[in-house]
């Protein structure tokens, strides 16, 4: 028996069917996740590599078992989308722990959470003082979503009664050197255009851009190659490898 | 076109694992003439019970060599215990043949047949 060749030809089988498993199972983001998803997600990722290398049983039962977990999780997701109440019940609810202000202790304890966890995330979230806070909601992925007391929202230029003009989404002209022209005639512009705002920035050829783009406001970023930075300042704290 | 081939391709791979896992029961049938293991098999225990040792020694070589060809085809789909159990139990009948043991070359050729019963179901 050749063991090598046998664990390659395993690995083969387990690497494309968890693919193919995945793909059909959804496009949910790892920051969406709810704890039991990420349970779900080793578990079957486990099963994978069994099936790998555990050689002293066949693939087989290992690709059973895991088709029969992807189908399980398959079969959660599609009971929590048509079913309200059991999405509540398998995947949670938003919780509120901090109500106008006031930290509510009894759904903290019952979340198996302490306060120091939920002052970690609000400092993730750039908030140091609690008197900031009017509400904060658990999510059940386990993040903390914060709305901050009015007077301590960030000011606007609405509150100001400025005018602003939208700006978009900045679509990419040029990417890596190469001028993208479906891109260009989706904005409007031709590459006549586009030299002529390119030499403002000192640019006379497009292959010398790395990055432009532009955005619905008429507003353009370029990057060149050559950056002219002289000191290139290292934020490292220790010496490293490059 | 493109839209075929993005179910095409998961599909006839999935299709093609599920065939390599469980071919054992197919691939380990004789293809040929020196690769029947329960043939040889067979014909070991006619040897050892008749007590004809040249034969035995003989067939047991035999029994070797279609163990190997069919190893071959069957490891993908078969436990490494059950492949090890079976050369074990080929290296003893090999012994008890050399010792003209019919004992124990008999329980080791009927376990022989149990294991390769059992290679990849």
């Amino acid at each position: 028996m050749n063991e090598g060749l046998v664990v390659v030809v395993r690995a083969i089988i387990s690497f494309f069917t968890l693919l193919i498993l995945t793909k059909f199972l959804g496009k949910e983001q790892i920051s969406q996740l709810t704890f039991f998803d990420y349970i779900l997600g080793i578990t079957i990722g486990s099963i994978a590599s069994e099936a790998t290398v555990d050689l002293s049983s066949r693939a087989w039962p290992h690709f059973i078992g895991l088709v029969s977990w992807a189908g399980l999780a398959f079969l959660m997701q599609f009971i929590t989308l048509k079913w309200r109440y059991a999405a509540k019940v398998i995947e949670g609810e938003p919780t509120i722990v901090i109500m106008n202000g006031k930290i509510m202790e009894n759904v903290l304890r019952k979340m198996k959470f302490r306060i120091s966890d939920i002052l970690t995330l609000l400092r993730n979230q750039g908030i140091f003082d609690l008197n900031e806070v009017d509400y904060a909601i658990l999510e059940p992925n386990g993040s903390l979503s914060v709305l901050k007391k009015a007077e301590y929202l960030p000011l606007t230029p609405k509150d100001m009664n400025i005018p602003v003009k939208p700006t978009g989404i900045s679509t990419e002209l040029v990417y890596d050197g190469v001028l993208i022209e479906e891109n260009l005639r989706q904005m409007n512009k031709d590459k006549k255009w586009l030299l002529s705002q390119l030499k403002k920035y000192g640019i006379n050829d497009i292959s010398e851009a790395f990055l432009v783009t532009l955005n619905d406001a008429g507003s353009l970023y370029v990057d060149k190659y050559k950056d002219n930075i002289k000191k290139v300042k290292d934020i490292g704290d220790y010496k490293g490898p490059h | 076109m493109r839209k075929f081939l993005i179910y095409a391709i998961p599909i006839t791979s999935l299709i093609i694992f599920i065939l390599i896992m469980q071919s054992g029961n197919i691939l380990k049938k004789p293809f040929g003439d020196n690769d029947n293991f329960p043939q040889a098999i067979n014909d070991l225990i006619e040897a050892v019970g008749k007590e004809y040792w040249d034969v035995a020694d003989q067939k047991v070589e035999s029994l070797t060599k279609a163990w190997k060809k069919v190893l071959n085809r069957v490891q993908f789909s078969s436990e490494r215990d059950e492949i090890n159990k079976i050369n074990i139990c080929i290296a003893r009948i090999k012994g008890a043949i050399m010792a003209k043991d019919k004992t124990n070359a008999l329980m080791e050729l009927y376990e022989a047949f149990y294991h390769w019963e059992d290679l990849g179901s």
